[in-house]
């Protein structure tokens, strides 16, 4: 019997994860399994370093222009915003991120541009500053700007 | 057992416990889409190939240092199957990923031969150990555009399995044909050779004297074969490699070992086996000497030093208490263990130049293969010892299946962190602002634009939405 008892204590952890592992392989046809589908905006896709999903939204429709809601946690704490993608890519510091949209049709205006210059002055990176640079040398007037991820009023 | 599915409850067990860890496991590998780097230029190479037999004849020439037809051979088969079966090529190449993946798992559970409830016990152990251990997620994550290091693994517990059966006639023409197709992959494929010769010199029954002397023949045979066409081995600086607490470049590893490379090549030997044995250093690099330097380490750190050490220690332990035995009293189980870990010893020779965890994969197969017959052998002693004492190893060995168990999970967490990363990879190809860039010959072109659209396709969540202190507890 204490034999028994030691070869089901010593096999405890492995049985949960094949416990585990059941669930998992019954949850994944369902959607809820180890790999639960995750759908994201635009912006979140940009926010989460996750070109590869903004690329594949931009090839079926999606808008970079268009501004989309980005979950608290991904950018800012404590809040949701609503931001550009090309917006979403400064922030999150991500200049691969920024030159893929760019290239994709994301347009910047003058407007646009002294926002997201703004916005890296915020957080900095140096890759993001230097594409933005190209468009516009100099020191940015940030006086009046509201960066994007600033919490609404 | 295995050879005789239904008679033993245990060996049924087994055989669920084992399918629900893999089929997930499955799941995570075959999410991985097509790599590009170390994949795309292999597949684009063997479809611009005219014929089969042009397509061999190149291979041979494509590096000074390597022989691995096969490796642009599998490529070239691969998407002739996709071509003709109208499947995606990702379901093809990653379905092979999966298939050598139930292969390995069904050649371990062959190999350690589960029958009875003690059996069952040591596998719940030694299966973590299987799939958690650094080397085997390494086997998986690497594609040339096939995973080459599971193949070789596969062979070698192969000739494992043939070599704990009675011998047959046909054991011999196996494991040559075994030998010749690893050997025709990666350099590694000698482990194939090593195991056949460890598994003699234990005294298994199924190698007889004929299986070492084709074997060493056919050796013999691929290094002349080599020289006449030749190829020469790598040498310091090929590849990089880490020193210490830091990865060096292959041109820094020249610069700073190469005119004296013995000293470094010892330093790999060892790093090799004790990266198998005490899951440090990888790929040449101490953690903790990072730990050490920065006054900080991360927990993954600690809970792969603790289970390997653990591991390890009984595995000292079984050799110890058996060193007085003379070879020809040896049991069946302990002539598996001595055959099992001389091949994972000598593997770490092959880490002479330089360290990767693939390297090693093989010796991390037949290392978990020990942590079985070692845990099988301790169970079975607890009988016979007191009360306080078999409670004591029943509780050090379930917290040493759950520190593997752990480690398996956080192989879920690296396969989902390689898809997302190996996914991205391909946003820089064929990219929209650099087409003076892309492929000029039409062929290529398609090929890779399809590749590209179906990893694209294959739609892979942020890590940044994966639990946020994954990284501290499963990435090293």
């Amino acid at each position: 019997m204490g034999g028994v008892i030691h070869r089901a204590i010593i096999a405890t952890p492995c049985a949960a994860l094949a416990l585990l592992g059941a669930w998992w392989s019954v949850g994944a046809p369902l959607g809820g399994g180890l790999w639960p589908p995750d759908t994201v905006t635009l912006a979140e896709a940009v926010a989460t370093r996750n070109n590869a999903e903004a690329l594949r939204l931009i090839q079926q429709g999606a808008d970079p222009n268009r501004p989309g809601p980005v979950r608290d946690g991904l950018l800012t704490n404590g809040y949701d915003v609503v931001v550009l993608p090309v917006e979403a890519a400064v922030a999150a510091q991500r200049a691969d991120s920024l030159g893929m949209l760019l290239a994709n049709g994301a347009s910047v205006d003058d407007r646009e541009l002294r926002v997201l210059r703004c916005l890296e002055r915020a957080r900095h990176d140096s890759g993001v500053r230097e594409i933005l640079d190209a468009r516009a040398p100099g020191e940015p007037d940030c006086n009046d700007i509201r960066l994007p991820t600033d919490r609404a009023r | 057992m295995i050879q005789a599915p239904g008679r033993s409850r245990a060996t049924l067990l087994a055989l669920i416990v084992a399918a629900l860890i893999t089929i997930p496991a499955a799941d995570s590998l075959y999410r991985v889409p097509v790599q590009v780097s170390d994949s795309l230029e292999p597949i684009i190479v063997a479809q611009k190939a005219g014929s089969t037999l042009s397509h061999l004849e190149n291979s041979i020439t494509f590096s000074p240092t390597t022989f691995r037809p096969s490796r642009y051979l599998q490529a070239r088969w691969l998407l002739q199957v996709a071509d003709t079966t109208g499947l995606t090529y990702n379901a093809i190449f990653r379905g092979v990923h999966v298939a050598l993946l139930v292969l390995l798992v069904l050649l371990f559970l062959l190999a350690v031969r589960v029958r009875d409830w003690t059996d069952l016990a040591a596998l719940t152990v030694a299966f973590p150990v299987l799939i958690g251990i650094h080397t085997f997620v390494a086997m998986l994550l690497e594609a040339f555009p096939v995973n080459h290091y599971a193949e070789i693994g596969a062979c070698a517990l192969a000739v494992f399995v043939l070599a704990q059966r009675p011998p047959r006639w046909f054991v011999p023409v196996v494991v040559c044909v075994l030998l010749g197709c690893a050997l025709s992959v990666v350099e590694s494929g000698a482990m194939v050779w090593i195991t056949a010769i460890c598994c003699a010199a234990a005294g298994l029954p199924g190698i007889k004297r004929s299986t070492v002397l084709a074997t060493t023949v056919m050796f013999a045979g691929y290094l002349v074969l080599r020289h006449a066409l030749g190829i020469v081995s790598p040498g310091i600086g090929g590849h990089g490699s880490g020193f210490g607490a830091t990865f060096y470049s292959a041109e820094e590893l020249a610069q700073r070992f190469g005119a004296h490379p013995l000293g470094f090549m010892l330093y790999n030997v060892a790093g090799g086996l004790a990266s198998l044995l005490f899951s440090e250093p990888r790929n040449g690099v101490y953690s903790l000497l990072i730990a050490w330097r920065d006054r900080e380490i991360h927990p993954v750190v600690l809970i792969n030093i603790l289970s390997s050490l653990a591991t390890t220690s009984l595995l000292v332990w079984y050799a110890v208490t058996r060193v007085s035995t003379k070879r020809s009293a040896w049991s069946h189980a302990e002539r598996a263990f001595a055959a099992a870990a001389a091949v994972f010893l000598i593997n770490a020779l092959l880490t002479a130049v330089y360290i990767k965890d693939e390297i090693i994969s093989v010796g991390g197969l037949f290392y978990a293969v020990c942590a079985f017959i070692a845990v099988r052998g301790l169970i079975e002693s607890l009988p016979r010892r007191s009360a306080a004492a078999a409670l004591v190893i029943t509780a050090f060995l379930a917290a040493d299946a759950a520190l593997w168990t752990f480690r398996v999970v956080g192989v879920h967490y690296q396969l989902r962190y390689a898809a997302f990363k190996t996914r991205n990879d391909w946003v820089e190809v064929l990219r929209e602002d650099k087409q003076d860039g892309w492929p000029h010959d039409p062929g290529e072109l398609a090929l890779t634009r399809r590749l590209r659209g179906e990893a694209l396709e294959r739609r892979t969540t942020s890590p940044s939405f994966m639990p946020r202190r994954g990284d501290r507890y499963w990435v090293e």
